[in-house]
């Protein structure tokens, strides 16, 4: 009697073969056979009218610290996200010595937006150092599978203290880090991530820039020594001419060493928009001599944000705007409550009363923006209160503390028919979804089901069975993820149910399920009915469940 | 010679455009195009602190107000 049996779904394997309608077995965690199986089942999952598929493979994360308090990994797991790779931009919670915890910490406020209080006794379990010692902390409250890497930073900061972030290493320093990256592989990571680009809480540049080239090396040569580990890099991303000369040395880096590379993010912009394909030219022209180097390039559009907190450019067209919010909080307070200067900045944004300017932004959140206007439109919350666009903006900031954040959705990354084809180049590796960073200013979550709505059903750029590959083996097949990524007996049973025809993301919204309060935004998905953890059920039908079956992996 | 005009005549890299951009990080990001003397156009993303000191600098009131200022200006706010 098998464990499981998922019955009557269209079985979509992850290798890009044409659907079949079969059954899928599970026994022991594993999947045991697919096909026309009439025995019988402790458990039998309809999946009549479904698509059964490998669970996805989220390989850019920051999870980190989440994992210490929620093992699921919300909400990734109800986009049927099974396994996620955190650790990435030279920046994991080990190895790492007690001293140098706040340091770390301070990266991590910066880079994911954590309140501080996250990371404290209550709530992070603090008690390792080595890297072993991070993934027994993590690991019995695991729903999904984590596959981590070590961060470059990380093993600077061990291995020179405070001097990680002022000097190049010595020969015997790289000699010691080799050392330790070496012993953190055999401890689980899966690689090596660095970054080139990242600063801390202080704005100062985090450890790994201040490694030199023979550094770089160095470590490369340890993760080419057990059959190529990943190296993982955020290059300098806003410059096209040194992200080429970035791939370029990924390049050597991989040849040299026989290991794989990723960068990322690349992504589209109409302001440069010859900049992604110029990018994706020369890592062609690098595959071709024989180098891995996978650009990551995620599925969502950018959505750029503000409130009246900070200046932004997005009001670079209304100088009198950034002059006022230029000025210090009290000021700036006064001047917003003063008519006359309120009246200059009314009329500044247009006769139409800043419709065309603000009318289409959305209310985002923000800690203090009141739950009947977040979601909606400005120019129906104006109408509302019988305002102008110009005028709502500034009083609904003005009764809250300016803490409400406006949202113009679809600034960059947004056309469907250029970053279509780009998505399905074979080249381009489908990533940079940073769920668990970025917390306070955009979701980070569904960039799997956006692909199924938008470059599936939408553009059809891609097929079902090519978008699922996309997400499931091309990605375990990238970064070396033994037995899984694909339907097949022997392997995991990672496993998602979802309807072909819905499966998406929905609207983004703020929650407060962050440790002190903290807020985040998320989205939620639809069209996932059940997702399996290594045989066993994490989510169903619009649940999580009290599975626990996740697990380190590799 | 204004500043402005003197952008255009030197043998100096010269601001040609001037774009708003959504960043990485979801911030609105100024694009700017630099024409340098050999005639290329290059790209240089500047975020808001150095973008609003670049307008400052410039006494633009607006984006279009950056084109034909020296790429020196650029420096004053980062």
């Amino acid at each position: 009697m098998y464990d499981i049996v998922i019955r009557n779904g269209l079985v979509v394997d992850g290798e890009g073969a044409a659907g079949i309608r079969a059954d899928v077995a599970i026994q022991n965690g594993r999947i045991a056979a697919i096909g026309n199986l009439p025995g019988e089942a402790r458990q039998t999952i309809d999946a009549s009218g479904r698509v059964v598929a490998p669970g996805f493979i989220d390989p850019h994360t920051h999870f980190d610290a989440q994992l210490l308090w929620d093992g699921q990994a919300r909400p990734a797991l109800e986009h049927g996200v099974t396994s996620v790779i955190p650790g990435n931009c030279s920046l994991s919670l080990a190895p790492l010595r007690a001293a140098d915890r706040q340091k770390v910490v301070g990266m991590f406020q910066q880079i994911e937006e954590m309140p501080a209080v996250a990371f404290t006794e209550k709530y992070a379990k603090w008690t390792w150092e080595g890297f072993a010692g991070y993934c027994e902390t993590i690991a019995p409250d695991l729903a999904i599978n984590v596959a981590p890497l070590v961060g470059h930073s990380l093993i600077r900061l061990w291995v020179m203290g405070e001097d990680s972030q002022q000097r190049a290493a010595t020969a015997d320093e790289i000699t010691a880090m080799q050392v330790l990256l070496r012993q953190c592989l055999n401890e689980g990571a899966i690689g090596l991530s660095t970054s080139f680009v990242d600063v801390d809480d202080k704005a100062r540049p985090v450890p790994s820039r201040f490694a030199e080239f023979a550094e770089l090396d160095a470590l490369c040569a340890v993760l080419g020594e057990d059959g190529g580990r990943m190296l993982q890099v955020v290059p300098e991303f806003y410059d096209v001419d040194i992200t080429i000369a970035r791939v370029d040395q990924l390049a050597e880096l991989s040849v040299r060493h026989g290991i794989p590379t990723t960068f990322s993010p690349v992504f589209d912009s109409t302001a440069t928009p010859t900049a992604a394909t110029r990018i994706l030219a020369r890592v062609a022209e690098q595959f071709a001599r024989g180098a891995r180097v996978w650009p990551q390039m995620q599925t969502r559009p950018i959505d750029i944000s503000f409130s009246l907190l900070n200046p932004s450019l997005f009001l670079a067209r209304l100088p009198r705007w950034v002059r006022t919010l230029r000025l210090p909080l009290d000021e700036r307070m006064a001047a917003l409550d003063d008519a006359e200067t309120r009246a200059v900045l009314i009329r500044d944004a247009g006769p139409d009363g800043g419709e065309a300017t603000f009318g289409r932004l959305v209310v985002r959140g923000g800690d203090r923006a009141p739950a009947a206007y977040v979601g909606r439109r400005v120019v129906d919350i104006a109408r509302e209160r019988g305002q102008g666009c110009a005028e709502a903006i500034i009083d609904i900031s003005r009764e809250n503390g300016l803490d409400v954040a406006f949202l113009a959705a679809n600034g960059g990354h947004h056309l469907t028919d250029r970053i279509g084809p780009m998505l399905a180049n074979p080249l381009v590796h489908i990533g940079a979804s940073d769920g668990g960073a970025h917390l306070s200013s955009f979701s980070t979550y569904g960039d799997t089901g956006y692909l199924f709505s938008e470059f599936v059903r939408k553009s059809g750029d891609f097929t079902l069975e090519a978008a699922v590959k996309k997400i499931t083996a091309d990605t375990a097949d990238i970064w070396g993820l033994k037995d899984r990524g694909r339907l097949k007996p022997g392997y995991a049973a990672d496993i998602v149910v979802f309807d072909a025809d819905t499966i998406d993301r929905l609207e983004e919204r703020p929650v407060h399920d962050v440790p002190g309060d903290g807020m985040r935004y998320i989205r939620s998905s639809t069209g996932v009915d059940v997702v399996l953890v290594n045989g066993e059920v994490a989510w169903a039908h619009g649940a999580y469940t009290d599975a626990r079956s996740g697990a380190i992996c590799g | 010679m204004s500043d402005y005009a003197g952008a255009l005549t030197s043998q100096e890299a010269v601001i040609v455009g001037a774009e708003l951009a959504a960043g990485h990080d979801g911030e609105a990001e100024l694009v700017l195009r630099i024409r340098y003397p050999n005639g290329v156009v290059g790209v240089v993303l500047l975020d808001a602190e150095a973008g609003f000191a670049l307008m400052q600098s410039c006494a633009a009131d607006s984006l279009e107000g950056l084109t034909g200022h020296s790429w020196r200006k650029i420096l004053e706010g980062v």
